[in-house]
């Protein structure tokens, strides 16, 4: 049973943190914020080509393999399906961010740990170690759950304004990204936070954390670039599927994570 | 207070601490002597219930290492060897955050950090990022983390290493105090000058322990009692004269001293005075031998074998 109050305290103790590392901060605000902006920026300026195009009515038969996966974009002109192409590629991005910053927050907050030597200390109070590994793994998921949702929020309430057509608008709004973001981005989080302590306790080098534990944003890139190039089409149903594959993984990796967790093991094993 | 019998730890095929059967007494200093890597740490670490043992028993403050840890760890303070702090945080932040895991409400927790801050004389800079603070005063601020929850038992790993002369000195005399309120202390360090001082009672230890005394009593068991015994000039009829004198062991003679192991020093004294008189000495000056801790302390480890790792 988890002692509310205790893990409240390791919490706020890893906001206070948080917020006094610049480092960190930058790696909590800067992805959402390039994720969000530049598609944005991207799409103002080829609304504006599109407008300049003597052609922009023609349309996107020819596009190839990727209109073989939606066929119903080839009523849409080349202008349109090229915008579609980008944007989805970059909400496709929009699950890199559960995956790297709680890997940046929970190698700082373990390896930091380690650095100066506080874990002793902290493992001689009455807290458990699941409370602390909870609240460690709250305080990595929870920022960047928040920060994917409230990117994801502004990409579509700023997009509204820039995306000059509505059929891109709404085609993209697709309720196979809600899957994405409220059940997929959390379970990315966990399973980010996972491997960042079972590497974490192998090192003590929070860059070599996030370089080892950059590994994990590949198979995201590799699904990116197969839709994009046509080879997928990722709808609710391979979201699931996909949830569903990472909280099996979340279950496999974070049991060998608690396992590692432990006092004597981080004591007595960890490098 | 504090009970071990046969209290042992291995780490794969390695022996850190064998069979240690040891009694620290309530309100007592204890200091635990040994070598690096005799196994101090790891005797700390299965009494505050961080590592858990192998073998044996051990009970703090009436309570079962093993089996009601939670609580044991809830009554216990503990100064590790770093002190461990987060440096980004200032004195109260980091202090409040160790009083909350320790379940302090919140007017207690303001109190006994206002408390501990000023005794230890860090209340000016208590809204200072703890990175900007020196060695003496981390560790003050780590002493002060290990007492808020008052606790009865209180561990002290190397309290005073790596501080200035004037830092240490704080340290001692705060653990000092703190024996005077009542607490039972157990102190590992290889600060031989340090336990002399504070500690009741010693024990040193090499992955067992190889004695258990006070410090007088290490000496005396150690190297008898010898009284130093200056003359003018040294004489045979002087040297036979303390010879003859059946209580007189060990007569040893450097430059115009006579050092003679005495096993009543106050009855026996007057007698080799006299005699020494007798035999023609000038007696210039009479002392008591006092071997340092240092001298005993080594003395047990290497009659006890080479060095030990881990």
């Amino acid at each position: 049973m988890l002692n509310f109050s205790r893990v409240m305290a390791v919490l706020r103790r890893e906001v206070q943190e948080i917020v006094k590392s610049r480092g960190l901060l930058l790696a909590i605000f800067l992805p959402p914020l390039l994720i969000t902006i530049l598609p944005l920026i991207g799409v103002a300026f080829l609304g504006n080509a599109m407008n300049a195009d003597p052609d922009a009515s023609r349309t996107a038969r020819d596009l190839g393999p990727f209109l073989q996966t939606m066929p119903e974009l080839q009523t849409w002109t080349t202008g349109e399906v090229t915008m579609f192409i980008i944007l989805q590629q970059f909400l496709t991005f929009f699950l890199l961010m559960p995956l790297i910053i709680p890997m940046s927050i929970a190698a700082q907050s373990i390896v930091g740990e380690k650095q100066t030597k506080s874990l002793e200390p902290l493992l001689a109070t009455p807290i458990k170690t699941g409370e602390l590994l909870f609240a460690k793994a709250v305080a990595a998921v929870l920022p960047a759950v928040l920060a994917t949702w409230a990117a994801f929020v502004i990409f579509f309430s700023v997009g509204r304004l820039l995306i000059s057509s509505d059929r891109v608008y709404w085609t993209l709004l697709n309720p196979k990204w809600l899957v994405a973001m409220l059940i997929l981005a959390p379970l990315l989080s966990l399973l980010s936070v996972s491997i960042a302590v079972i590497i974490s306790s192998r090192v003590n080098d929070t860059r070599a954390v996030q370089q080892i534990g950059g590994f994990i944003v590949m198979p995201i890139v590799i699904l990116g670039v197969a839709q994009t190039t046509g080879l997928i089409l990722l709808n609710a149903t391979s979201f699931l599927l996909g949830a569903l594959v990472i909280a099996a993984l979340d279950a496999l990796i974070l049991r060998f994570g608690v396992r590692l967790f432990q006092r004597e093991k981080i004591l007595t094993q960890w490098k | 207070m504090i009970e071990t019998h046969n209290l042992t730890k291995t780490f794969d095929k390695f022996t850190a601490v064998e069979n240690l059967s040891l009694t620290v007494n309530a309100g007592e200093i204890f200091a635990f002597l040994g070598p690096n890597g005799a196994g101090k740490t790891t005797t700390m670490r299965m009494l505050a219930c961080l590592i858990a043992p192998t073998g044996g028993e051990a009970t703090v403050a009436g309570l079962h290492v093993g089996r009601d840890d939670d609580q044991i760890r809830a009554r216990i303070g503990i100064l590790t060897e770093a002190p461990g702090l987060y440096e980004k945080l200032n004195a109260v932040q980091n202090l409040d955050f160790f009083a909350r895991l320790y379940g302090l409400d919140a007017d207690t927790r303001a109190k006994q950090i206002e408390r501990y801050l000023q005794i230890l004389g860090l209340g000016e800079r208590q809204k200072e990022p703890v990175g900007n603070f020196s060695k003496g005063m981390k560790q003050k601020l780590s002493i002060a983390r290990a007492l808020l929850h008052e606790p009865q038992v209180v561990f002290f790993d190397e309290p005073t290493s790596a501080l200035d002369p004037e830092s240490a000195k704080v340290v001692r005399d705060f653990i000092a105090e703190l024996k005077s309120e009542g607490r039972t202390i157990f102190l590992c360090t290889h600060n031989l000058d340090e336990a002399d001082r504070l500690a009741d009672r010693v024990g040193v230890f090499k992955q067992h322990l190889i004695q258990v005394d006070t410090p007088e009593n290490l000496r005396r068991k150690l190297y008898g009692q010898r009284v130093l015994f200056r003359v003018r000039e040294i004489t045979e009829a002087q040297a036979n004269a303390l010879n003859a004198l059946a209580f007189a062991r060990d007569v040893q003679r450097n430059g115009s001293t006579f050092s003679i192991a005495l096993d009543a020093p106050d009855e026996m004294t007057p007698l080799v005075v006299n005699a020494l008189v007798n035999a023609g000495a000038a007696i210039l000056e009479v002392r008591q031998e006092r071997a340092s801790l240092e001298e005993v302390y080594l003395d047990l480890v290497g009659r006890s074998g080479g060095q030990t790792v881990g």
